[in-house]
């Protein structure tokens, strides 16, 4: 803060403890994707071994043993489907907040209220509910029911468009009125204005909500876990039927661990500029 | 805010579409769709939830049963496992953010005092905000094995006591802490590095030629100037911190014994492993209210204070 000169001393200590800090929360993950490639009698050995000839052992057996990128593909459709649907539900009804102040303000943060529900309060009538549904056969023909992609697609849309409107109000908000008043002069109509004005200017905002929505979708352990059995599973539960009775298969835990965190990691390097408003619901514009 | 795009009425009649509305129809047409989704999947499974909670419903023993009144609100608090995982979430959360709150700020000032580097710092603080608890957290278990663990192997060659982290009563609770500490502490850092990048400059230019003491410029400038930054930090790890389920789930299942089992995971095995419903769905209400009142007072006072200073910035 202060602009006083600082010794090389200083610097120096500074600089360690920052390595220190970047060690201690990168190394976890530094050490799955190590374990990884680890050959099955490098991993339960003890002292840990640091030297070994890498190895896709652990990745074949994840892919072809644990068909692991059946989770992969689940995930990727739930996640999608899930995203589109809360990136445009929630561009329209951010941009009606950010112009238009609907329910000055309360309706808004009643929206808000109910990301901070807390997910296991409707967990269990959604278990009721969609146990009930999956009999029927709208249920069927949907796809809605337990251990049943839409169950989750609904979901993960309502736990995260509250968070996605958040965000997209403020965006929204940074784009200046001028050019939509100019545009509704020209004789555009409201929802031309929007089609053609509004969305490319916030096109980058809403690519970045989608994003995180993406991510927390890609993510999200509770609803998967107890709404879905094997058929809908995604990747986080499943790296737990990496279980057996003989013990976890770390190796190939790590490899699929490794498998369906890498793409979140890609992406949030990508954003990483965006990445304190998006965690802030779009308070810290940083 | 409340100034609309609405074009005044002698040129909206030459220029709008027959199909023109006003700007209040057009306003609540475009919020229907994110608003029947909330309705219908947040509200109406919570009015479900609600109605359980009067009724028995023990589904071990077949449907949703009749009405009993309050019975289950007596029931869940004359219950001392309840009332555990209470005071297993309070623990939980009151050392794992106040952790992370100091530990997040400190880094913070140490990154924002440094002249190089800090993009790639900042991408490396990021990584464990990208990974999910359940996976993450599940090799932390290897991290945290007596046997072949990296964590006992370092601490044993500096010939420091070995734990047994996960399956000590005394030590689970402070694993799963540390584990949060990990994944968590980097948000803290992250949004106070940003609230510190944005401060103005010329208040603390004053101060140093006036002479200010390190500590008397923190005291006086930084932190009542971060505080609205820090405050909402705190809150949103707050509430993410009650909800903890994900990483209990992997790295201990409640145990050894209870000592571990926060509300959220005692609310889920009530529910889903010894199917009371009725309890559970009680259970589930008090901590909606709780977390609505906690929103109510914390969180919406502060979200609209930094909404309203974007709109006027």
């Amino acid at each position: 803060m202060l602009q006083r000169e600082s010794s090389f001393a200083k610097e120096a200590l500074r600089y360690g403890l920052i390595v220190l800090v970047l060690g201690f929360i990168v190394f976890p993950i530094a050490w799955m994707i190590i374990t990884s490639f680890k050959p099955a009698d490098a991993i339960m050995v003890s002292p840990p071994r640091f030297l070994f000839t890498p190895t896709l052992e652990n990745y074949v057996h994840a892919i072809y043993d644990k068909n692991f990128l059946f989770y992969i593909k689940n995930t990727l459709f739930i996640s999608v489907a899930s995203t589109i649907i809360v990136v445009v539900t929630g561009s329209l009804a951010a941009y009606s907040f950010a112009r238009y102040n609907v329910g000055d303000g309360h309706l808004l943060f009643f929206i808000l209220s109910t990301k901070m529900f807390p997910a296991i309060a409707v967990i269990l009538p959604y278990f009721l509910i969609f146990r009930e549904v999956g009999k029927t056969g709208i249920g069927s023909f949907l796809g809605i029911g337990l251990d049943r992609p839409g169950a989750l697609i609904i979901s993960y849309t309502v736990f995260n468009l509250p968070f996605a409107i958040w965000l997209l109000v403020s965006f929204f908000q940074d784009i200046p009125r001028e050019l939509e008043h100019s545009a509704r002069l020209d004789g555009l109509s409201r929802l031309k204005v929007l089609a053609k004005v509004v969305c490319p200017l916030a096109a980058p905002g809403i690519a970045v909500t989608g994003v995180f929505t993406l991510i927390f979708s890609w993510n999200e352990f509770l609803f998967a876990y107890i709404l879905t059995r094997k058929a809908a599973s995604t990747v986080t539960v499943g790296v737990e039927s990496f279980f057996t009775l003989q013990g976890i298969l770390w190796g190939p835990v790590a490899a699929a661990a490794t498998i369906s965190v890498l793409p979140m990691l890609v992406f949030v390097l990508a954003m990483q500029r965006y990445m304190v408003r998006g965690l802030t619901f779009g308070a810290v514009r940083g | 805010m409340s100034q609309s795009l609405s074009v005044p009425a002698s040129q909206e009649r030459g220029a709008a579409s027959p199909t023109a509305m006003s700007d209040r129809w057009f306003s609540i047409l475009l919020i229907v769709p994110a608003m029947l989704v909330i309705l219908v999947f947040a509200l109406l499974p919570l009015a479900y939830a609600l109605d359980v909670s009067f009724r028995f419903a023990d589904l071990t023993r077949g449907r949703i049963g009749d009405f009993v009144g309050l019975d289950n609100y007596r029931a869940v608090l004359h219950d001392r496992a309840f009332w555990s995982s209470v005071g297993v979430t309070l623990k939980f959360t009151l050392t794992a953010v106040t952790l992370e709150m100091v530990l997040g700020i400190a880094i913070a000032f140490l990154i924002h005092g440094a002249t190089a580097g800090k993009g790639i710092i900042r991408s490396l603080m990021i990584l464990p905000l990208a990974t999910s608890a359940a996976v993450t957290g599940l090799f932390w278990r290897y991290l945290y094995d007596t046997q072949f663990g990296l964590i006992n192997h370092f601490l044993g060659l500096v010939g420091l006591p070995e734990p047994n982290w996960l399956g000590d009563y005394t030590i689970a609770l402070w694993s799963v802490i540390l584990f949060d500490v990990w994944q968590w502490t980097p948000f803290v850092a992250l949004i106070a590095l940003a609230g510190l990048q944005a401060l103005p400059k010329e208040p603390f230019e004053a101060a140093e030629l006036d002479g200010a003491s390190t500590f008397r410029v923190l005291r006086t400038l930084t932190f009542p100037m971060l505080k609205p930054v820090l405050f909402l930090v705190l809150v949103l790890r707050t509430i993410d911190s009650v909800r903890l389920y994900d990483a209990v789930a992997v790295l201990t299942r409640g145990g050894p014994g209870t000592v571990t089992e926060t509300m959220t995971f005692y609310l889920y095995r009530t529910g889903l492993k010894l199917f009371r419903m009725d309890y559970a769905s009680t259970m589930a209400i008090f901590f909606l209210y709780a977390m609505l009142v906690a929103s109510l007072f914390a969180l919406r006072p502060l979200l609209t204070q930094f909404s309203s200073r974007a709109s006027e910035g």
